[in-house]
């Protein structure tokens, strides 16, 4: 009997998949329909019903001002995310290069950053840059630094020593290497890299945007909030979740798979 | 290339670059925070003699107990729902894409500023919203760890363990908890972190109560010395919760 239940195991993955599918479709209409049942029941600044948020999802997309918001909330996002990636990357390769730092970089910099909370960098932001987009993309770098700085280390770590020594017999220019060996090395971190933080920054971004933004998702919320339009924040958040998947499934683990077969031996 | 064992005046001098960045670092804000208004940027000096006053206010003690609990509350409970729905995406099959995907990716995109607002506008301000927002945001990555945990568990083993047993209750108590143990911790880890630092964000709103509230008191009266020094309080008492408990722990298992 053991043994046929790990075989039956081992062989339903193959067989049960349109199953499995369907389970996924039924648990969504099962989920859509006890939203609706709810709705019902609770008042709709509680609780809007399927249909008017997805009323108000189409009036998002088709709004030239919402879609602004969206497009100032990229804007925050993608810029943060570049700003932390180059300075987490320069503090992750500074110890590389000068092994005097590490300590400095890896046990006071590195730690101090980890242990900030966000909330701390979006109310300090607030007070020293104000009400602007500054105020957002300052709080956003911040809590991304370390994890670039973690996880380009961890990438720096890993390279191949033999590697490098062949390289070296080679050239002995620094900057060919690094073009040549050390970044080639890093392509499978930094993909990994930038896919963690843009699902960090997403979390982070929000509630930047409704403390500290003039402009933003996170700040159409806040309106939204004060004036009990729960329809509103409901499309934001479904747009959010359907974008921030999407990226991620549709690009970037793609890409992270392509350049992971190419340059992980 | 490098030398590979490092000597001890390195080592020395490693450590004195580390320190004297901090010293530097210190003397930097000292300098600037003489220029600056005090509500902008308040001394160092001023940061910490009130980061001292605070641990012994009795207020803040109150505070700081009830952001502990709620942190450590939620974990547990995130962990149960997290562990607990890996394992029936991993156990009963025809649930996987349910879990795999529909439950895990909402949970994973879902803003964590979203949960904290429908918290406000669906539960009364106090513990119970409070935890819910940190649970919703922690679990995502106790179930991603731990999914990852039973997909690694080693198929060999396994089935030698099937051979010895027939019990699905040995079996999970005496193998599958077991070699689940270090993907826990990493889980455990994970969500200490996150919720120190992104699921604060609950108590902005959410609460009357904890260290989140008091930041944010302390900012709306421009009481910069204070949030400064809830500020440093908060990485105190997350570093020291990290040495003291995680890292031990850590230590613990990895040695078996």
């Amino acid at each position: 009997m053991t043994a046929s239940d790990i075989a039956l195991n081992r062989t339903v993955p193959r067989s049960g998949r349109a199953a499995r599918r369907w389970a996924g479709h039924l648990f969504t209409l099962a989920f859509l329909g006890a939203w609706e049942a709810a709705s019902l029941v609770a008042p709709s600044y509680l609780l809007p019903d399927p249909g008017q948020v997805a009323v108000r999802l189409w009036s998002f997309v088709t709004s030239e001002r919402d879609l602004g918001h969206l497009g100032a909330s990229l804007f925050h996002v993608g810029a943060a995310i570049a700003i932390s990636f180059v300075i987490g990357t320069l503090l992750a390769f500074i110890p590389y290069y000068v092994p005097v730092l590490r300590f400095a970089i890896e046990r006071r910099i590195g730690p101090f950053l980890n242990a900030f909370s966000a909330i701390g960098w979006t109310l300090l932001a607030i007070t020293w840059f104000g009400v602007t987009p500054l105020t957002v993309i300052f709080t956003i770098s911040a809590v991304l630094i370390p994890f670039a700085l973690v996880n380009m280390s961890a990438g720096l770590a890993s390279i191949d020593r033999e590697l490098v020594e062949m390289a070296e017999s080679f050239t002995r220019l620094r900057a060919r290497m690094l073009v040549l060996v050390i970044v080639p090395s890093l392509y499978p971190f930094i993909f990994a890299t930038l896919r963690i933080m843009f699902g960090v920054a997403w979390k982070v971004t929000l509630t930047a945007e409704l403390f500290g933004g003039n402009s933003g998702l996170g700040y159409m919320i806040n309106l939204a909030r004060q004036e009990f339009d729960t329809a509103t924040i409901f499309a934001a958040i479904i747009l959010i979740i359907a974008f921030v998947h999407g990226v991620d499934q549709f690009v970037l683990a793609p890409l992270q798979a392509n350049v992971s077969r190419q340059y992980a031996g | 290339m490098r030398a590979e064992q490092p000597s001890l005046s390195s080592v020395a001098a490693e450590r004195l670059i580390g320190e004297g960045l901090v010293v530097l670092a210190l003397v930097a804000w000292w300098a600037s925070a003489r220029e600056l208004p005090e509500f902008i940027l308040p001394g160092p000096i001023a940061v910490a003699r009130r980061l001292a006053e605070l641990f012994v206010t009795p207020d803040f003690l109150w505070n700081l107990y009830a952001s502990t609990w709620r942190v450590l509350v939620s974990i547990a409970l995130a962990l149960l729902i997290g562990g607990g729905l890996a394992f029936l995406a991993h156990d009963v099959p025809w649930l996987e894409t349910v879990v795999d995907q529909r439950i895990k990716p909402v949970l994973n995109s879902f803003p964590s500023i979203g949960w904290a607002i429908l918290a406000a506008i669906w539960f009364e301000p106090g513990d119970f919203s409070v935890i819910f927002v940190e649970v919703a945001i922690l679990i995502p990555f106790c179930l991603i760890n731990i999914a990852e945990g039973l997909r690694n568990a080693d198929a060999d083993l396994m089935e030698m363990g099937w051979s010895f047993t027939r019990s699905r209750a040995r079996m999970l108590w005496r193998l599958r908890l077991p070699l689940l143990v270090p993907y826990g911790l990493s889980a455990t880890r994970i969500a200490y972190g996150i919720a120190w630092k992104i699921a604060l964000v609950a108590e902005l709103l959410g609460a009357p109560s904890g260290l989140g509230y008091l930041m944010l008191r302390a900012q709306t009266a421009a009481d910069s010395t204070t949030f400064l020094a809830t500020c440093f309080a908060i990485v105190l008492i997350f570093m020291a919760g990290e040495r003291l408990v995680i890292v031990p722990i850590e230590r613990r298992f990895a040695q078996r």
